[in-house]
């Protein structure tokens, strides 16, 4: 399998008061269509990655909403899944590439969180979770809390290795202009801020976030024929989903994530790789708790061991192995539909050399790790510029 | 977001099978930023308990204190007011845990 990415760009993520949600997706869109060298009369078809729109905007029906403002008239679909919205709207549209049925489609994730007051956004996003945890009063924090308190318990991870993930991801966000927050922050004020859930603090969770990020895909037969793009394709070679159930009470395991180890798995084979030849990797750190976890589903260290590599700064920016270069969803923000497009956006850049600071040298194969809930969706992208 | 009297009348049925099963907490949180309906509850303890026939439910520690949050607690399923009644005016009634 192999579909081009022809563009890719990300508006800033952060509390983007100034900006209507039609500003950032035309901005996004924008920006990806000028590296494709294509113009938006050239689609076949749109597909928006959004959770919130609904609940927290009223305005549903975005798939027209968003051909309205662009100005064309083709098919275009709304495609939700809670977190990972993005990374599924990412897979229909590959998958309406592979079947020869689109040629030339547009990807655009998008979320406007920071316009309502923090109960609003917090019972919005438990949508993605069980009827039993609503009524528990349960929010997203704390079913992450559930997770590191029983991986602490199981694996011995502790709150200071916990903290060096936000650490990490705060660095590298400071080498990206588009990031929410783009100062740096240590162990001691990851430990001292405020608790959210405990075990988890303020400066283990990643922030609530407006933004909106693009991608232009294309068949491989047009790609190789398209003399206007600006830059180099980069290729798609790996597009898995896995489900689990929506509620934690229901897991085999509150340490692992299933969907994200079989969604894997199966991306690897797609893909014709192992977990190690990856260079660089977006992944889905929500929470702390999150990168380290996904660190070991994704068969970059085995169970137990990627808290303290993650701590010894094993995958910062200069080591073998780079996580989250944009800044992670910590650092560089999570607007939730957003985030699954942008990861690919970041990958994209990172395999064109084109990552300024933030570029991991010699990148040729890289993954974008997008989840939903509390692990009800995983969705793996395999990317490669050669 | 209102809550439909229907729906809590229908949930009844699955909360009668659960009051009064034991079990042991498995894992907990304590919630210091609430979702709509538990703003005047803050701060407070969320467990997930696996009962003696392995199955398990997430639900709200209540008279509980600084000791009995925590792993291997034993705790039993009562009925408790689960949240502020909307506009409905229907009190919504469900499960949460309290130490034994």
């Amino acid at each position: 399998m192999k579909v081009a990415v022809l563009g890719a760009q990300t508006t800033k993520f952060g509390e983007l008061w100034n900006n209507s949600p039609r500003a950032l997706l035309k901005e996004a869109v924008s920006g990806a269509l000028e590296e494709s060298g294509l113009k938006i009369s050239d689609m076949d078809a749109i597909f928006v990655g959004n959770m919130l729109s609904g609940i927290l905007g009223g305005q549903e029906h975005l798939g027209a909403l968003v051909s309205e403002e662009l100005g064309v008239s083709i098919p275009s679909f709304k495609i939700e899944g809670a977190c990972a919205s993005g990374g599924l709207a990412m897979h229909q549209a590959v998958l309406s590439i592979i079947s020869s049925y689109y040629e030339k489609v547009l990807v655009v994730g998008i979320e406007k969180m920071t316009d309502h007051k923090p109960e609003e956004t917090t019972s919005a996003l438990m949508g993605a979770g069980s009827d039993e945890e609503r009524a528990a009063g349960a929010t997203f924090p704390s079913l992450y809390a559930l997770i590191a308190r029983a991986h602490m318990e199981k694996y011995g991870t502790t709150e200071e290795q916990m903290a060096a993930v936000a650490v990490k991801n705060h660095y590298h966000a400071s080498l990206n202009g588009k990031a929410q927050f783009t100062f740096p922050i240590t162990i001691e004020q990851v430990l001292n801020s405020p608790c959210i859930a405990a075990p988890l603090k303020l400066l283990d969770c990643s922030p609530v976030s407006d933004g909106a990020a693009a991608v232009i895909l294309s068949a491989e037969s047009f790609a190789l024929r398209n003399k206007k793009q600006n830059v180099k394709p980069v290729w798609i070679t790996a597009s898995q989903v896995a489900t689990d159930s929506l509620g934690l009470a229901q897991r085999e395991s509150l340490t692992s994530l299933k969907a994200v180890v079989s969604s894997s798995q199966k991306a690897y084979q797609q893909a014709g790789i192992k977990a190690k030849d990856i260079h660089v990797a977006e992944v889905h750190d929500c929470f702390s708790i999150a990168e380290i976890i996904a660190m070991e589903d994704l068969g970059f260290y085995p169970k137990g061991q990627a808290a303290k590599n993650i701590f010894m700064q094993k995958t910062r920016l200069g080591e073998k192995l780079v996580i989250n270069t944009s800044g992670g969803l910590k650092a560089s923000g999570h607007p939730v539909g957003a985030t699954g497009v942008k990861q690919v956006v970041e990958i994209t850049h990172q395999l064109q050399g084109k990552a300024g600071k933030k570029q991991v040298k010699g990148a040729n194969i890289g993954l974008t790790h997008n989840v939903g809930g509390s692990g009800a969706t995983a969705v793996i992208h395999i990317l490669r510029n050669i | 977001m209102t809550i439909s009297p229907v729906k809590i009348w229908r949930n009844q049925k699955k909360i009668q099978k659960l009051i009064g099963k034991e079990g042991k907490i498995v894992s907990h949180s304590l919630v210091y930023v609430p979702p709509i309906g538990f703003e005047n509850e803050a701060p407070y303890p969320v467990v997930l308990v696996q009962f003696k026939d392995n199955k398990r439910y997430l639900a709200q520690l209540t008279d509980w204190n600084d000791n009995n949050l925590k792993i291997g607690q034993t705790v039993k399923a009562v009925l408790r007011k689960t949240r502020n009644a909307g506009d409905e005016g229907v009190i919504p009634y469900g499960i949460k845990f309290k130490p034994i």
